[in-house]
């Protein structure tokens, strides 16, 4: 079965097939020119892969490993889009899941057992959401706005009073390993948070390419009515896919709690404005029916590079400016895509 | 296609009360009874002082919640005001302070006073424009224009801050907006000009077209537009306003704290939300009223400041609030199915 999205338009003269690519391919060209960007800012004062310049090794593995937690979450929260609904919970999901995963940690849970918990954990809070969405019939964005404060308080209430989050005191040590999962290099100099993101988003392009839910999450997106009518069972699609959201989203949690070595229930503050803007870059419709992991996994990458990246060219209070420029231009340029596909 | 055609029930069963006025009364009385029992378990709780602080405390988001609400009315959201708020705040300071210091956060452009505050206000504004751009002329969803706008505002105010805030070199007259008493009450400005603009917003709400057609646009877009109204136009005006209103506030706080903080009304955009849904405005558009957000707010006051009389930790507040937006939506849903039987 052939498969149009409006990414993958078929096009029989050469113009329109360059175009086709273009429109395919634009996402890649946009990391690739900003990564050259980026390197040949500072070439004159640094050699290309000395550090101080923007592809130096270190720089560029410390950047890949802050943006575990975005980069683990992007697929996810694309699925999400896709099928028509959204998290805003996910910045709260992933500051209760750092607590939670610190304070097991700290009480002496061994790494495997607590990172199998605080995934679990991440299911519930996602089926939670789910279960407001369908169930109790709440408009997406209401329904994970109220968990969104409901996560947020239980998430200060578990640290204790007089500390802003969970680390090392008196006798309760932070075990030895807890700071391995984000920072230690297992593979190319990158660290397990970064290597179980990638399986994550390899998991979920097989998901979305070959399996029923990902075809499934299209046609609810695309038509709900229609979807329903055709006997898929929308409400379940949409459960399951809010527990893989608060699934990722735990697994976010747990790569930036080991990154900074403490359970901070605000860590995860602000995560779903950039899932939302990492995953409008990729190319996603608000509106559902239309995007790729990959695409988001790959807007996540470019969002990450801007940030980080930037860093070096202007002070760091221009971020809040150049983020929101961007989530604009995104929009508009999503816009105008579709609106040619539209007139064509 | 035997879909039946939903009518206007008020209309079609001549009800004396509409669902919006039953809804709104409902709110009304939630925020009362919430009032009533937190008197029982909080102490000094039911005192005429009290019942003031609940409103006056809140005249920032309450103002803010006009805005919004006529948004939402009409279909759209706007999470801009928070970072509005912070913009001209910081705007009216850097106008206003004066040339000439070697630091740089106390070098301003130094225009005289009403200069500044009209320049706040153009800026504000100008937010404003970019929303209706944005949803009006290239149709991208209203809750994504109005996040890249609310980053892109408090972006702005960072930058002019460079992340901090400007307080110092500010001509005398700077403070005096912010904490006037006004008749020589302890009534302060801000207040009188909350109270000025809810009584407005009910006018234009329940008695002037301008009101009527918000919610004619909220309700059934399409039909409006073949009824010959013009939408965009009045999405437009309507964010205009909405803007502008949250300019006015960030100015009367940057005069009342001295200081223009790229910080301030931080999550503002999201209380002003959450005190319209519990008003029972639908966030689907066409229904909902500015009586309710009112009320909506003193449901949201009463629970947080019942909470910190308690002394329960601040923490709770969240859990609260969820609670409250929770039970608020479903009783909606609950009463009206009900009442629609």
């Amino acid at each position: 079965m052939s498969k149009l999205t409006r990414f993958e338009v078929a096009s029989t003269t050469l113009g329109g097939q360059v175009s086709q690519f273009l429109r395919n391919y634009y996402i890649y060209f946009v990391l690739i020119a900003i990564v050259v960007f980026l390197s040949l800012t500072n070439l004159d004062r640094y050699e290309l892969f000395e550090r101080g310049n923007f592809l130096y090794e270190r720089n560029i593995i410390n950047i890949l490993r802050v943006s575990a937690p975005i980069l683990v979450l992007a697929g996810a929260f694309t699925l999400l889009m896709v099928s028509g609904y959204i998290d805003l919970s996910v910045g709260s999901t992933m500051g209760l899941s750092a607590v939670i995963y610190a304070m097991l940690a700290i009480n002496g849970v061994p790494f495997l057992a607590a990172f199998a918990i605080t995934t679990l954990c991440g299911v519930l809070l996602g089926t939670f959401n789910g279960l407001l969405v369908v169930r109790f019939k709440i408009t997406p964005v209401i329904a994970t706005l109220i968990t969104l404060s409901l996560f947020k308080g239980i998430a200060l209430l578990l640290v204790m009073d007089g500390v802003s989050a969970i680390k090392s005191m008196g006798d309760l040590k932070m075990p030895s390993w807890f700071n391995a999962y984000g920072r230690e290099g297992v593979l190319l100099g990158l660290p397990m948070a970064f290597w179980v993101a990638v399986i994550v988003t390899i998991t979920l392009v097989v998901l979305q390419n070959r399996s029923l839910l990902g075809k499934y999450a299209a046609a609810t997106g695309g038509n709900p009515t229609a979807a329903k009518l055709s006997g898929i069972n929308t409400s379940k699609v949409v459960f399951v896919l809010y527990a893989i959201v608060g699934a990722c989203a735990a697994l976010a949690g747990i790569a930036r709690s080991s990154f900074m070595s403490l359970g901070d229930p605000l860590s995860g503050d602000g995560m779903e404005l950039t899932a939302i803007l990492v995953v409008l870059i990729g190319g996603t419709a608000f509106s559902g029916g239309e995007g790729r992991v990959l695409r988001s996994f790959v807007g996540a990458l470019i969002i990450m590079t801007i940030t980080l990246g930037m860093l070096t060219l202007v002070p760091a209070y221009y971020q809040t400016l150049v983020l929101g420029a961007v989530l604009l231009g995104a929009a508009a340029s999503n816009h105008w895509i579709s609106r040619k596909d539209h007139a064509s | 296609m035997n879909v039946p055609i939903k009518t206007n029930t008020a209309l079609s069963e001549n009800r004396r009360l509409s669902d919006q006025m039953y809804i709104t009364l409902l709110v009304a009385s939630v925020a009362i009874g919430l009032f009533l029992i937190a008197s029982v378990f909080v102490p000094n709780f039911f005192q005429l002082q009290n019942m003031l602080n609940l409103v006056t405390n809140n005249w920032a988001v309450i103002s803010l919640g006009v805005g919004v609400t006529f948004l939402l009315v009409s279909g759209n959201f706007d999470l801009s005001v928070g970072g509005i708020v912070a913009l001209s705040g910081v705007l009216s300071v850097w106008f206003a302070q004066s040339i000439g210091s070697s630091n740089a956060l106390s070098s301003g452009l130094g225009l005289p006073y009403w200069v500044a505050l009209l320049g706040a206000l153009a800026g504000a504004i100008a937010i404003g424009g970019l929303n209706a751009l944005f949803v009006v002329k290239f149709r991208i969803p209203s809750i994504i224009v109005t996040l890249g706008t609310m980053m892109v505002a408090r972006g702005i105010a960072q930058v002019i801050t460079q992340g901090s805030q400007r307080n110092t070199n500010l001509p005398d007259e700077f403070g005096v907006l912010g904490s006037l008493k006004v008749f020589g009450t302890s009534m302060q400005l801000p207040v009188v000009f909350m109270g000025l603009l809810l009584l407005a917003a009910i006018f234009i709400e329940r008695k002037m077209v301008f009101g009527r057609i918000t919610y004619w646009v909220g309700a059934n877009p399409v039909a409006a537009r073949l009824s010959g109204i013009d939408n965009a136009k009045h999405i437009t005006y309507l964010y205009l306003f909405s803007a502008a209103i949250a300019g006015v506030v960030g100015i009367l706080l940057s005069s009342e704290y001295q200081s223009g903080y790229s910080n301030r009304g931080l999550l503002m955009e999201f209380d002003a939300l959450v005190i319209a849904l519990l008003g029972g405005i639908a966030i689907a558009g066409g229904f909902g009223s500015v009586i309710g957000m009112f009320f909506g707010a003193i449901i949201l006051a009463v629970v947080t400041s019942a909470a910190t009389g308690l002394t329960l930790s601040p923490d709770w507040q969240y859990i609260l609030k969820a609670l409250a937006v929770f039970l608020a939506i479903v009783a909606q849903t609950w009463a009206l199915a009900r009442r629609n039987k």
